[in-house]
């Protein structure tokens, strides 16, 4: 059975420079990680180019990171890119992100991967200023910006400058603070998502921003509240509001955006 | 006076809208090419809504009957026309025929936020359309001008109102008056790029104080169209809550409700008997809308012995309610109130009878 796969996979390949023995004993030592045959087969289905050897190295440097059979496949699968990369360069990665914390107990660091895997194929620069912007301008503790990159892996793959800004929108906009904004997994949703909730409930009366003593007329919510649950939920609990209402006030917020504080041109009001 | 208390739970709808983007509706200018410039308009998808409530109302009459048994079966806030007897429904559509055929206003529908370009000038100069919040057409169609009357626009600039009741063709003569000698200058001008010189001429712009009215011409004009200053709620709702901005001085906003109040009455007495004033404010505030009306009628009657009807108003609120938001619990006449689905308004208007 395993001939056959074999013989399917070889032909989309250079199988010429690799014997069928050599072949067999890769074969075996997937089947010896933990591979089914047929995920053996959908690993050999990603990147077709790839030698096997290659894969086999990558596929080794990740169950040692602490990944299983099933989730090496799944990362792979989300992000094939990863195979590409030399084994040295997925070891580099992987001692940087242990340094930043996030290895410890060897799980935390296996969700990153299973949930974000591309961070392997980002450049060390990225993530570097990615970090540094969470550190510095966000003044987020080495904590916090742990935190912050287990629950939300992909801000390492945002822009470092929309973090910044997304980040400042909440805190002094909303008056959010840094241990609420961990917990609000803010970097997880678009940052025109948390306008368009936070600008309709403070148009409804619903939010202010604290004044300087940190003190507001009403009970805000809680920015999880506001940003962690679905649109429908958000608008019966939260906003108290209609389908309708919001999905104008988000076309008329999107233009007001696009023009900025320019006043809109028109005739004459009363 | 709190809003929330007045409005209740319709209340952060009325201020998100009064927070966002205002609706515009085009007023079309029967006096440049009015048949291309709506067509231009309905390619933009815009549909007049005075010719659309007009349809609407004719439609009702014909088809009570059917529609109530409809009305029936559905969900009680799918169908609006259920909520009216067939009695009110076939009143309505009497009543409806006393709105000018002449007044033409486009607008989008409900949740479109496109906005319509600015008017350009035909050969002539003149413009095709003008740019209001199209519930302040509301008072003109609730005063329902007829064919050889004299009208008087006590509060007139910069004007829309004006040009609405020019736009009827019924007007003999209309005077349109404003206190501030560079808003009736507005006046003029806008006039001046909409109405050709022939008409015009049965037109006289002032700038006096209103509220003198009575003494100057008593019992004189067929309608009155009072159109108040008042405190526009789309620029201080925010004031509201945060004192932050203030528009007007504390002190001018607490002399208004007076001021109002003699404005209208000087308008009931420059109606002559059996005349028809129709008061009109873009403000929320109960003190600046019904309270004056009552006041007004008061006065009127104990120290001028004239006596005053409100008349009802309650089926605009059928006949237009594809259109606007209305707020079913005035004490006396009409209020518009924004909702960002239908962002008109705010526009409160009641319409009064001076007796015979
Ligand atoms: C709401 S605006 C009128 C808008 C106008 N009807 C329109 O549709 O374009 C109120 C106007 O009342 C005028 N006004 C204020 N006090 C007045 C008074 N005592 N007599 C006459 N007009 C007055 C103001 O100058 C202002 O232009």
């Amino acid at each position: 059975l395993l001939e056959a796969v074999r013989l399917s996979l070889a032909e989309q390949q250079r199988q010429a420079d690799i014997g069928s023995s050599e072949l067999g004993k890769m074969l075996d030592s997937f089947s010896d990680m933990g591979f089914s045959n047929a995920q053996i087969m959908q690993l050999f289905r990603l990147q077709p180019k790839l030698a096997p050897q290659t894969r086999l190295a990558v596929v080794s440097e990740l169950l040692l990171l602490g990944l299983d059979a099933d989730s090496t496949l799944r990362a792979l699968q989300k992000s094939p890119e990863v195979l590409r990369m030399t084994a040295q360069q997925l070891r580099h990665r992987a001692d940087y992100l242990r340094r930043l914390d996030l290895g410890e107990g060897n799980m935390n660091l296996q969700q990153v991967v299973i949930d974000c895997p591309s961070i392997f194929t980002l450049s060390w620069k990225k993530i570097d200023a990615v970090v540094r912007v969470l550190k510095e301008k966000c003044v987020f503790t080495v904590d916090q910006v742990t935190e912050i990159l287990h629950r939300c892996p992909n801000v390492l793959l945002e822009e470092p400058h929309d973090l910044e800004y997304k980040f400042q929108y909440v805190y002094f906009r909303m008056g959010v603070k840094h241990k609420a904004v961990v917990k609000s997994d803010l970097f997880r949703t678009p940052i025109a998502e948390v306008k368009n909730r936070h600008i309709f409930l403070e148009r409804l009366g619903l939010y202010q921003t604290p004044d300087k003593k940190g003190q507001t007329q009403i009970v805000n919510p809680k920015l999880k509240e506001i940003i962690r649950v679905s649109e429908g939920d958000f608008l019966v609990k939260i906003a108290h509001s209609s389908l309708q209402e919001f999905e104008v006030f988000k076309k008329l917020l999107a233009q007001e955006e696009e023009e900025g504080d320019q006043d809109i041109a028109s005739e004459e009001t009363d | 006076m709190n809003y929330s208390v007045q409005f209740g739970s319709r209340w952060p709808s009325i201020r998100v809208g009064l927070l966002s983007e205002q609706k515009y509706g085009a007023l079309i200018n029967n006096f440049a090419h009015a048949g291309r410039v709506s067509r231009e308009l309905e390619l933009l998808n815009a549909v007049d809504f005075v010719d659309e409530s007009q349809k609407a109302a004719r439609h009702m009459q014909w088809d009570a009957p059917v529609e109530r048994v409809r009305g029936e079966e559905t969900a009680p806030q799918e169908t609006h026309s259920e909520q009216l007897s067939v009695e009110q429904t076939q009143t309505s559509s009497l009543l409806s025929t006393s709105i000018s055929p002449n007044i033409k206003c486009y607008t989008f529908s409900k949740g479109d936020v496109s906005r319509f370009p600015p008017a350009r000038p035909d050969a002539l100069g003149t413009l095709g359309y003008y740019l209001l919040d199209a519930a302040s057409l509301l008072p003109v169609l609730a005063l329902s001008v007829q064919p050889g009357d004299l009208v008087l626009d006590l509060c007139a600039a910069p004007g829309g109102k004006t040009l609405a009741l020019l736009q009827t063709g019924c007007c003999r003569h209309l005077a349109a008056n404003d206190i501030s000698a560079s808003r009736s200058n507005r006046l003029r001008r806008v006039l001046c790029s909409y109405i050709p010189k022939d008409i015009s001429t049965d037109v006289r712009i002032t700038s006096w104080d209103g509220r003198n009215w009575g003494e100057l011409e008593g019992d004189t004009y067929n309608r009155v169209l009072v159109d108040v200053p008042c405190t526009t709620d789309r620029h201080s709702v925010m004031e509201e809550d945060n004192n932050i901005f203030s528009r007007m001085r504390l002190k001018e906003r607490q002399m208004l409700p007076m001021l109002q109040m003699r404005l209208l009455l000087a308008g009931l007495l420059a109606a002559r008997p059996g005349g028809e004033v129709v008061y009109s404010t873009c403000s929320l505030s109960q003190l600046q809308n019904e309270y004056v009306v009552e006041r007004a009628v008061e006065v009127a009657e104990t120290e001028y012995n004239v006596s005053v009807h409100v008349e009802d108003l309650s089926y605009f609120r059928s006949l237009f309610q594809d259109t606007f938001s209305f707020f079913a619990d005035c004490r006396l006449g009409e209020l518009v109130l924004p909702h960002l689905t239908a962002n008109f308004g705010p526009t409160y208007f009641c319409k009064l009878r001076r007796e015979e």
